[in-house]
């Protein structure tokens, strides 16, 4: 074993932070990117957003692998070294997942009719705080795991306000004199935007298994 | 000084590198086991601080078991070492938790039916009374640490890098006080035979003078830190065998654990007791396997029903076995090597009148 002197744990424990600050970071900028989008479509300020989205997961890319090199190389956390490295990796997949969905848009540039908008800024809003509580409850189990529970249970609060509005968007579209093509091209952005707040909640469930774990 | 006498002591030592290979893993079969620290550094701390025990305070267990029966002849002193030596291959050769106390109490306890000496009935209930008071002190000290340790990570909310990082420097510094209290309590199994006719002369380096029973815990010391590098087998059985244990449960079965060590052995503390007008602690060695499963239990019921049910009560049951069936073996395997020490190889293994040195 290497006796890591205190800067070696001090220096991880700021790349997780950091890692940990790129996915929230992530989540905010595509709410408001769809947010934006959703009102005046694709402008300079859409490719911006996709630009910090895809700065964002590189930046978080590189760090998740910095982490998993050292935690390794050094055997830090023996017990729970499994369970961290999977929930970095499938916070970072979130991430991929952000970028991918605004990157379809900024190329589809599909048009969101009037009567729908509110809705789909709802849904958007709903996935945003799915996604927060994750990086929050993410934060809690590496510092004070008690909380992790409540947190995830937000999460879950969160994603199932983004069903029912989903349910409620694509019932929207499809009673719509939309022509089928544009219907089907809605549903999916519905649905890509629904994925999202799953693949948090899945992270929630991940973090609620490792938070037990950490307390046996 | 002659040959034979270094001759004789090689039983000793054989003991010593036994109790360190068995023993070692009690200090850090949980740590080494749970993955916190490597083998290779948990034996250079240990051979050096089971070193540092063995010299320093070696003398109070020892002067205990002398007092249980005083072999006063060096080629009995080697047979009583011997017939445990082999107890303990025997038993661990079989598969058999063993305990070396017991079985070089059974070996004295041998020698004293052979040679007609009186076993003092006194000690020898104050050595059986600390097979009971041992794991049940471990396991004592095991819950009360456990429910500290829990109870301070709740409240200052620290960080998993930073709990594993002080449970890995805790993890260390508690390995050195359970290698130190390992040699400090059971050298006297390993070398206290040899005290009443220990065939070493005080010698003085360089102005100072290092007398008879100093070496003698040396070269206990050093036989013990030799078998710490061949515990590995028995290191991640320990670590994994009786209950999972994670890192902070690791450390505090090694703090429990060496706490009991150091009761046991302690001059200070036994003063101190006296002097506040409490009885005293008996000056005796324990069996430092004992120590580790009680406190392993500790810290099994310290977590609750859910995680003392994970204890596996069969593996118990065998560690139980092999307390009582241990110092048997090792009285009548003593028993036996005396006779024919004494009728085939003609030697003295015994004499009448009680004397502190033979050489």
């Amino acid at each position: 074993m290497k006796l890591s002197p205190f800067g070696q744990t001090r220096a991880l424990t700021s790349q997780i932070d950091e890692f940990l600050d790129q996915v929230s970071e992530s989540g905010l900028v595509l709410a408001q990117a769809y947010e934006r989008y959703v009102e005046q479509g694709v402008d300079d300020s859409s490719e911006q957003r996709l630009q910090q989205l895809i700065d964002l997961e590189a930046r978080a890319d590189q760090l998740r692998r910095s982490i998993q090199t050292t935690m390794y190389s050094e055997m830090l956390i023996p017990e729970s070294r499994g369970d961290v490295l999977g929930l970095l990796h499938e916070l970072d997949d979130l991430v991929d997942r952000f970028k991918a969905s605004f990157l379809t848009i900024t190329i589809e540039k599909p048009e969101i009719p009037v009567e729908l908008r509110e809705d789909f800024k709802s849904l958007v809003e709903s996935m945003g705080q799915a996604v927060d509580h994750t990086v929050r409850a993410a934060r809690a189990y590496f510092r004070n795991y008690r909380e992790v529970r409540d947190l995830v249970h937000k999460v879950s609060y969160f994603e199932s306000e983004s069903d029912r509005i989903a349910i409620r968007l694509r019932k929207a579209i499809f009673a719509s004199k939309l022509p089928i093509e544009r219907k089907r091209e809605l549903r999916e952005g519905v649905l890509r935007i629904e994925r999202m707040a799953n693949a948090a909640e899945d992270v929630g469930d991940r973090l609620t298994i490792c938070a037990i774990k950490r307390s046996l | 000084m002659d040959v034979t006498a270094i001759i004789f002591l090689t039983s000793g030592l054989v003991l010593g590198w036994s109790l360190g290979a068995n023993d070692g893993a009690n200090v850090f079969g949980t740590a080494v086991g749970s993955r916190m620290l490597r083998f290779g550094t948990a034996t250079a701390i240990g051979a050096i601080f089971v070193v540092l025990g063995a010299v320093v305070s070696g003398a109070g267990a020892t002067e205990g078991l002398t007092e249980l029966g005083a072999v006063n002849k060096l080629a009995g002193a080697f047979t009583v070492a011997l017939a445990a030596a082999v107890t303990v291959a025997g038993m661990s050769r079989i598969g058999m938790p063993v305990s070396t106390t017991q079985a070089i109490v059974g070996g004295i306890v041998g020698w004293n039916f052979f040679s007609g000496e009186r076993t003092d009935v006194a000690t020898l209930l104050t050595i059986v009374s600390t097979w009971v008071a041992g794991p049940v002190l471990g396991a004592i000290f095991a819950i009360v640490l456990y429910r500290l340790t829990a109870l301070v990570t709740r409240v200052v909310r620290l960080h998993l890098l930073w709990v594993d990082h002080l449970t890995r420097l805790g993890l260390v510094l508690a390995g050195a006080l359970g290698a130190y209290s390992l040699g400090a309590n059971n050298v006297a199994n390993v070398m206290g035979v040899f005290a009443p006719t220990t065939p070493l002369p005080t010698v003085t380096v360089a102005g100072v003078t290092i007398p008879a029973l100093q070496q003698l815990f040396l070269l206990g010391g050093l036989a013990m830190a030799v078998g710490l590098f061949y515990s590995r087998r028995v290191m991640l059985t320990v670590g994994r065998g009786l209950m999972p244990v994670n890192p902070i449960g690791a450390w505090v079965v090694v703090v429990a654990h060496s706490l009991v060590l150091l009761m046991f052995s302690s001059r200070q503390l036994e003063s101190w007791l006296l002097a506040a007008g409490l009885p005293g602690i008996p000056l005796v060695p324990v069996s430092s396997t004992q120590a580790v499963v009680g406190a392993v239990i500790g810290v099994g019921l310290a977590r609750g029903f859910k995680s003392a049910r994970q204890i596996r009560v069969r593996l118990l049951a065998g560690i139980a076995i092999g307390w009582v069936v241990t110092p048997l073996i090792a009285a009548l395997l003593c028993f036996f090597m005396l006779f024919f020490m004494q009728n085939v190889f003609g030697q003295d293994v015994h004499q009448a009148a009680p004397t502190s040195a033979s050489f």
